[in-house]
């Protein structure tokens, strides 16, 4: 008996996004519970937390953090047990994963002897009727990131899911991931929290214990800035008073205060510490676009973009760089989307558009487009049972669910048929070309080819 | 006549230490638990502490601590595990020994894997930043090779970075 509920887990390194979906007699969970995918000691409290139990923390200073994830694969399957036990139990989902399906995501180019591990623990362990592991950008064409630029969603797209551990570049075709093209860069939210922890610890307050803390005042103050260097000589001008710095009011917890920014005119009272963020504002994020600041040997996001884009069929590229959607927490960054558009526009060969999508929440928009493909009629071709697997094993899951190992090449039958398609369309009516004017200014420096 | 005969302030510094040394930092920056400087080992192994279970040298009791949770779940099935899940628990493994036991490096050239998908190095040249300050860094320190951006912030680095982070 096919069961109704399919439960959707984007477990993600830092945070896992939770909900059911409970099939057409029942309504879904639009917006999923988000749960610290963790296993974290508080000092003050004296107490563990596992996932979501941290809501219950009163004393955030000093955390250690345990993760199930290490460089963005899940390695250490004792915490995460710990963790997913919690998310099915009475306390969040309350669901009876023996009567369920599951919809799961794993990273980008998941190790062959990890996915194993995780089919034994969803039939073995959980014992759930039947599931589906996927990459979160391959839901991404089901949901409506890209419905601003027209009713059904592009065959030809490329998602820039940037989230805790790296950062990806992943274009699909036709809801199949095209893994020879996929790029990844080695920045994200935790190297960030990691660098602002450094540089703070060095010029003001000793904060290498305080991840929890100097994670919220990186999301509060930093900002990626659009022009680097007129930054750094507004801070340099005026070190005290300028339009950059602010301070952030550390948190008090024997009072329950929580860590903010200092409001102009606020009065400080003596027991209050602060942090002077001026330029750690936005050379923080800065990373994302230039890695060797810090001596990473990698290209930023937009070069990557370009990169991984030239690797596509030539006649297919417009299309991609008319369609780039954003997903992932460390999206987030006020400012980003503007540099990532100034430095991408650059890029891009003149004959195309440029054409960025971002969602209203960049961080639960790969749990909302899972629902949909949930949804989808499609959807349970690509499942595996438990049936199945009890069978087979993990070849099951092998042939199920295509990744990076089964990947097609460049040249392949169906990307001729879409090359076919699209150069009827560029001679009849203009192709998906959103109806608003055109990014790109008339002073375009230099062409491309 | 005699060829001009350039000062030029000669970095101390061996090029491989400074690799070295940024492929420490870059892998500081990837630890999600940070131990005291005095105790630095490798940091890609996940720690958690003393009250996990004793540890003794080689032969570490390693206990589940999944299984200490107490959930007041009337559904949670007393069943036992299946071996596979079981060894999965106990034994952890970290990242590179999973990649090496995958064996993606092996595969053929055109198949593309967690190793070839890496973003390609920069185009540009890296921008010196001050180590100190943060603004631009003009010059490099002689003795370890740190950008700093005036002559105040090179005073603050040689008393107390400089050196120190050297291997």
């Amino acid at each position: 008996m096919q069961p109704q509920i399919t439960v959707i887990l984007d477990n993600g390194a830092s945070s896992i996004k939770a909900g059911l979906a409970r099939g057409p007699e029942g309504d879904d969970d639009d917006q999923p519970k988000l749960i610290s995918n963790a296993i974290v000691r508080s000092k003050g409290d004296k107490t563990t937390y596992f996932g979501h139990q941290l809501e219950r923390c009163r004393d955030y200073s000093a955390l250690h953090y345990r993760l199930p994830f290490e460089k963005g694969y899940l390695v250490d399957w004792d915490a995460q047990k710990a963790v997913w036990d919690g998310v099915f139990s009475s306390e969040v989902l309350n669901v009876d994963t023996a009567e369920s399906s599951l919809l799961i995501t794993e990273p980008y180019f998941n190790l062959p002897n990890i996915q194993d591990v995780y089919d034994q623990f969803v039939f073995e362990e959980y014992e759930f009727y039947s599931y589906h592991r996927c990459t979160p950008a391959a839901t991404i064409p089901f949901g409506h990131l890209f419905q601003a630029g027209g009713p059904s969603p592009p065959e030809c797209l490329v998602v820039i899911d940037s989230g805790f551990s790296f950062t990806h570049v992943v274009p699909i075709i036709n809801n199949q991931i095209q893994w020879y093209a996929v790029k990844r860069l080695d920045v994200g939210g935790k190297l960030l929290t990691n660098q602002l922890k450094e540089l703070v610890s060095y010029r003001q307050w000793n904060m290498m214990d305080e991840t929890y803390i100097m994670n919220h005042a990186k999301e509060t103050c930093c900002y990626v800035s659009t022009g680097f260097f007129e930054d750094l000589e507004t801070c340099r001008s005026n070190p005290k008073k300028n339009s950059i710095v602010r301070e952030y009011v550390l948190p008090n917890f024997s009072i329950n205060r929580p860590g903010r920014i200092r409001l102009p005119n606020e009065e400080l009272s003596t027991t209050d510490q602060v942090l002077h963020m001026e330029n750690e504002r936005f050379t923080i994020p800065e990373l994302l676009f230039r890695p060797d600041d810090i001596g990473l040997e990698q290209s930023g996001l937009a070069a990557t973009v370009a990169a991984s884009i030239a690797l596509l069929p030539h006649d297919l590229r417009g299309m991609f760089w008319a369609n780039i959607g954003l997903i992932g927490g460390s999206t987030n960054f006020p400012g980003f989307y503007e540099r990532l558009s100034s430095e991408l526009l650059s890029l891009t060969p003149v004959e195309y558009d440029l054409q960025i999508y971002r969602s209203e929440d960049a961080i639960t928009e790969a749990y909302r487009s899972a629902i949909a493909f949930v949804n989808d009629p499609a959807f349970s071709a690509h499942v595996v049972t438990r049936e199945e697997y009890l069978e087979v094993g993990s070849n099951a899951s092998r042939r199920k669910f295509p990744g990076w190992q089964s990947s097609s090449a460049p040249g392949d039958a169906d990307i001729s048929k879409i090359t076919q398609e699209s150069m009827i369309e560029d001679r009849g009516q203009p192709s998906r070309k959103p109806n608003r004017s055109r990014m790109r200014t008339t002073t375009a420096p230099g062409r491309r080819r | 006549q005699a060829p001009r005969h350039v000062n030029a302030t000669k970095q101390t510094l061996p090029s491989d230490i400074i690799i070295k040394r940024t492929k420490r930092h870059l892998e500081e920056l990837e630890v999600t638990a940070h131990i005291h400087r005095s105790n630095y080992t490798e940091p890609s192994i996940t720690f958690d502490g003393n009250d996990e279970g004793a540890i003794s040298g080689k032969n570490r009791v390693r206990q589940i601590v999944s299984d200490k949770r107490h959930l007041n779940d009337p559904n949670a099935k007393k069943k036992k595990s299946s071996m596979k899940v079981r060894t999965a628990l106990l034994y952890r493994k970290n990242l590179a020994t999973l990649i090496e036991e995958s064996r993606i490096a092996s595969l053929p050239c055109h198949v593309p894997t967690y190793l070839t998908a890496a973003a390609p190095p920069p185009q540009l040249p890296p921008r010196l930043l001050c180590s100190v300050c943060g603004y631009k860094g003009a010059y490099k320190c002689k003795k370890c090779a740190m950008p700093y951006c005036d002559i105040n912030c090179q005073g603050v680095h040689s008393e107390t970075r400089c050196e120190r982070r050297v291997i």
